[in-house]
C-alpha cells in the first residue's frame, strides 16, 4: 500500500531579487505520512517547517523533488485547489482570530468549504451539524461571530472548518501557539480524539515540543531546511542522537523546578542565515562535536534503529556521552503524583 | 519588612475601564504585591486576567479611558501615584524599566540600535554622548550580541527576533534600574533563544541587585527563573508562594488547573477542569473562580474569599484550599 503522502528529495530555494543570492529554505527533505498518522516537523524559526507545509499543499512549487499525495504527483499547477483534490487536504492556521472571517457566523464559516464541493444546502447543513457535534459546539454558538468567542473556541472552529470536508490529511501550522495553556490542552485533546474518530492524518508544524511529544506518532527535527533526525515520538524524546535534537529538547521548560535543564550538550548562538549555506553539516558552527570533516562534508542520513534516522557523523559519540532523560515522561509521572489529591 | 526596604509595595490597587451604558469593568480588584531586592516574582495568568494592566498601573501608564480608582504604589518608599509627571518621568527608564514583547514594534525602525540604547543612557544619566555610546557597546556585549561594534550601527530590521529582543533588554538594563518589569518578553522567541535570553535576564538582574516582576502566561518558565510565584485570576491574586512551595504544594484550584493543563493527561485535567460551556460570568457575589472551580461549595457562591496565609509565606484566596498531601 502506498503512503498517503510521500515527499522525495524536496528542495525549495527563494531567489533574493537583485542580489544574485538565494535563500536555501528546504534542502533534500524526504518524508512519508501514512493514513491516520501524525508526523510532526519541529525546529526553530527559519528551519523551513512552514515552507515544507506550503509545498505539500501545492501552494508554492518546489524547486526540485517530488510530492505524491495518494500515489499521484502534486505541484506544477496541481494544488489542493485541483478538482480531484478539493477537500482531501486541509489546513489549520496559527492565529484563529486572523484566519476566521469576522463577518461570518460560525455556522457559515463551517459550511463555506462545502460550497466548493458542489453540495446542496440540505447536505451542507447536515454536515455542519455533524461537525458541530464532533467539536462540542452548541446550536447557539453556530450563530456567533468570531469576536464573540474565546481564542480556544475560535481555534475549535478553525479545526472544524478543516474537518468538514472529511479530509485525509490536515496540515496544522502552529495550531496551539497563540493559545493559553488551558485552551491549548483542550485543542490537543480535540485533535487526538478527531484522529481516532475520523482517521485523519496530520502534518503538524510546531515548536511547542510538549504538544508534539504527546500528539505525534513520528517526529522529524529540522535544522536549516534539512531533516537532521527522525524517529518515533517516544524514541526521539527518550533517546535523541543528533546534537541539535538534544539541544532543542534541553531548552524546553516544564512547570517543575526540580526538572532542571540537564544536558551535557548546549548549543551556542543562533540559527545562521539560510542564504548561501556553507558546505558540510549545517550545525557545524554551533556543535560541540564538530571537527574538520563536519565543516567540509555533509553527513549522510543513516538508519540507527527501527524507523530512526540520524544525519550526524558523530552520533555514536553523542550516544555514548549524553545522558538525556525523557523529561516529559518524568514530568508526567511527577504531575500525576502531585495533582492526584484533593479533587472531590 | 518595612515599606522602606521594599523595592515595590503595591496595596489595594483597583483599575477600572468604563463601559458604555454599563457598570465599569474592573481589570484589577484590590491587588497587593510586595517585591524585595533580589526577588524575581513570576506573575502568572491567562489572557484577560489583568497581568498587563498591573504592569501598566505600576508604571502609571494605564491606557485611557482606564483609571486607577484607588490603591497605593510605593517604589522604594516613594508614592508613584502622588508624584508629579516630571518626577515620574525621571524614574521611568532610569529606576523602573519595562521589557515588552514584540521587539520590532518596540524599537524605532529608523534609528540604529546602538543609538537607541545610548539615547536612554544620555537622557537619564547625564553623561556625554561619547560615554553613552560606550555604555551602549558594553550593553550589547553584556547581552551577548555577536560582533557588537558592528551591530551598534545596525537597524532593527537587520537583526533576528532573538537579537532584537536582546537589544530591548539592553535598553531596559542600561541605566541599572532597581525594578525590571518583563511583560511576556520571551513569548515570541524560539525555545533555545528563550532559554538564553532568560538566563541573561536573570544573571543581569542578580549582578545589579535589582528585582524583577516577570509576567507570563506560561507557568513553566517561572519554575526555572523566579524566586516567588503569584497567580492572578480575574484581576485578583489568587495564590502566592515561594517557587518550590508553589510547585510542590499548589493550593488554589485554579493554580492546579493551570498546572494540570501541562500534564497531557486528560483524566487528570478533567479532574481539575469544569467543562467549557458551563462557565458563566461570576457577577459580584462570591469567589470569582467559583464558576469554573471543581471544588465549589455553596459558600463559594455567596462569600468572597480573602487572600490568607495557609502556610508561612504561602497565600491563597480560597475557602477550601488544597492543603493535604500524601
Amino acid at each position: 500500500m502506498t503512503a498517503l503522502l510521500e515527499v522525495n528529495d524536496l528542495v525549495k530555494r527563494f531567489p533574493i531579487p537583485g542580489s544574485g543570492k538565494v535563500v536555501q529554505a528546504v534542502n533534500d527533505v524526504s518524508l512519508t505520512i501514512e493514513r491516520g498518522e501524525t508526523l510532526s516537523l519541529v525546529g526553530e524559526s527559519g528551519s523551513g517547517k512552514t515552507t515544507i507545509g506550503r509545498c505539500v499543499l501545492g501552494l508554492i512549487d518546489p524547486t526540485a523533488g517530488q510530492i505524491r499525495f495518494d500515489g499521484r504527483a502534486m505541484g506544477r499547477g496541481r494544488s489542493i485547489r485541483a478538482r480531484d483534490l478539493r477537500g482531501r487536504i486541509q489546513l489549520v492556521f496559527q492565529e484563529p482570530a486572523e484566519s476566521l472571517d469576522p463577518r461570518m457566523q460560525m455556522g457559515e464559516t463551517l459550511a463555506e468549504p462545502l460550497r466548493y464541493l458542489g453540495m446542496n444546502r440540505a447536505d451542507r447543513e447536515q454536515r455542519v451539524r455533524e461537525v458541530a457535534e464532533h467539536l462540542g459546539l452548541s446550536e447557539r454558538m453556530l450563530a456567533l461571530y468570531p469576536t464573540e468567542l474565546s481564542a480556544g473556541l475560535q481555534q475549535r472552529v478553525g479545526i472544524g472548518r478543516a474537518i468538514v470536508t472529511r479530509p485525509e490529511l490536515i496540515v496544522l501550522d502552529e495550531p496551539t501557539s497563540a493559545l493559553d495553556p488551558t485552551a491549548r490542552a483542550e485543542i490537543v485533546d480535540l485533535l487526538i480524539r478527531l484522529q481516532g474518530e475520523l482517521g485523519t492524518a496530520y502534518l503538524l508544524i510546531s515548536h511547542d515540543l510538549s504538544t508534539v511529544r504527546f500528539i505525534s506518532h513520528r517526529v522529524a527535527v529540522l535544522y536549516l531546511g534539512t531533516i537532521v533526525e527522525e524517529a518515533e515520538s517516544e524514541r526521539l524524546f527518550a533517546r535523541p542522537l543528533h546534537p541539535y535534537s538534544i539541544g532543542l529538547l534541553a531548552s524546553v521548560l516544564l512547570p517543575d523546578p526540580e526538572l532542571k535543564r540537564s544536558s551535557s550538550i548546549s548549543l551556542e548562538g543562533e540559527i545562521p542565515s539560510p542564504i548561501d549555506l556553507p558546505p558540510g553539516c549545517p550545525l557545524a558552527g554551533r556543535c560541540p562535536f564538530a571537527d574538520a570533516r563536519c565543516h567540509k562534508e555533509r553527513p549522510p542520513v543513516v538508519s540507527v534503529g527501527p524507523r530512526h534516522l540520524v544525519g550526524c557523523f558523530h552520533h555514536d559519540r553523542v550516544a555514548a556521552l549524553d545522558q538525556t532523560i525523557d523529561q516529559f515522561a518524568r514530568f508526567q509521572e511527577e504531575s500525576n503524583r502531585l495533582l492526584s489529591v484533593g479533587a472531590d | 519588612m518595612s515599606g522602606e526596604d521594599l523595592i515595590l509595595d503595591v496595596a489595594d490597587l483597583w483599575v477600572a475601564f468604563p463601559s458604555y451604558r454599563a457598570a465599569p469593568v474592573h481589570a484589577l480588584k484590590g491587588v497587593d504585591l510586595q517585591i524585595a531586592p533580589g526577588a524575581m516574582i513570576g506573575l502568572v495568568g491567562e489572557s484577560g486576567s489583568g497581568k498587563t494592566t498591573l504592569a501598566r498601573a505600576i508604571m502609571g501608564l494605564v491606557p485611557p479611558p482606564g483609571v486607577v480608582e484607588r490603591g497605593r504604589v510605593l517604589f522604594a518608599g516613594k508614592d508613584l501615584r502622588r508624584m508629579d509627571a516630571e518626577a515620574r518621568r525621571h524614574l521611568l527608564g532610569r529606576e523602573i524599566a519595562m521589557v515588552i514583547p514584540n521587539p520590532r514594534a518596540e524599537l524605532n525602525p529608523v534609528i540604529p540600535v546602538g543609538r537607541q540604547i545610548a539615547n536612554v543612557v544620555f537622557h537619564h544619566l547625564g553623561v556625554s554622548r561619547k560615554e553613552a555610546t560606550g555604555v551602549a557597546l558594553d550593553m550589547l556585549r553584556a547581552v551577548r550580541i555577536p560582533d557588537p561594534e558592528r551591530r551598534l550601527n545596525a537597524y532593527p530590521h537587520e537583526l533576528s527576533g532573538g537579537m532584537a529582543q536582546r537589544v530591548v533588554i539592553a535598553i531596559a538594563l542600561a541605566c541599572s534600574p532597581k525594578l525590571v518589569i518583563s511583560d511576556d518578553a520571551t513569548s515570541g522567541l524560539d525555545v533555545t533563544v528563550q532559554a538564553q535570553v532568560l538566563d541573561l535576564l536573570r544573571s543581569m538582574v542578580q549582578e545589579k541587585g535589582a528585582a524583577t516582576l516577570f509576567i507570563t502566561r506560561d507557568v513553566a518558565i517561572t519554575a526555572h527563573f523566579c524566586t516567588r510565584i503569584a497567580v492572578i485570576y480575574a484581576g485578583q491574586l489568587v495564590e502566592m508562594a515561594d517557587t518550590r512551595a508553589f510547585f510542590a504544594r499548589p493550593a488554589h484550584p485554579y493554580s492546579i488547573m493551570l498546572l494540570a493543563a501541562f500534564s497531557h493527561n486528560p483524566a487528570l485535567r478533567a479532574r481539575w477542569t469544569r467543562a467549557a460551556g458551563e462557565i458563566a460570568d461570576a457577577a459580584g457575589e462570591g469567589c470569582a473562580f467559583a464558576q469554573r472551580c471543581v471544588r465549589r461549595q455553596p459558600r463559594c457562591l455567596t462569600d468572597i474569599p480573602t487572600l490568607r496565609a495557609i502556610a508561612p509565606g504561602h497565600l491563597a484566596r480560597c475557602h477550601y484550599p488544597v492543603e493535604e498531601r500524601q
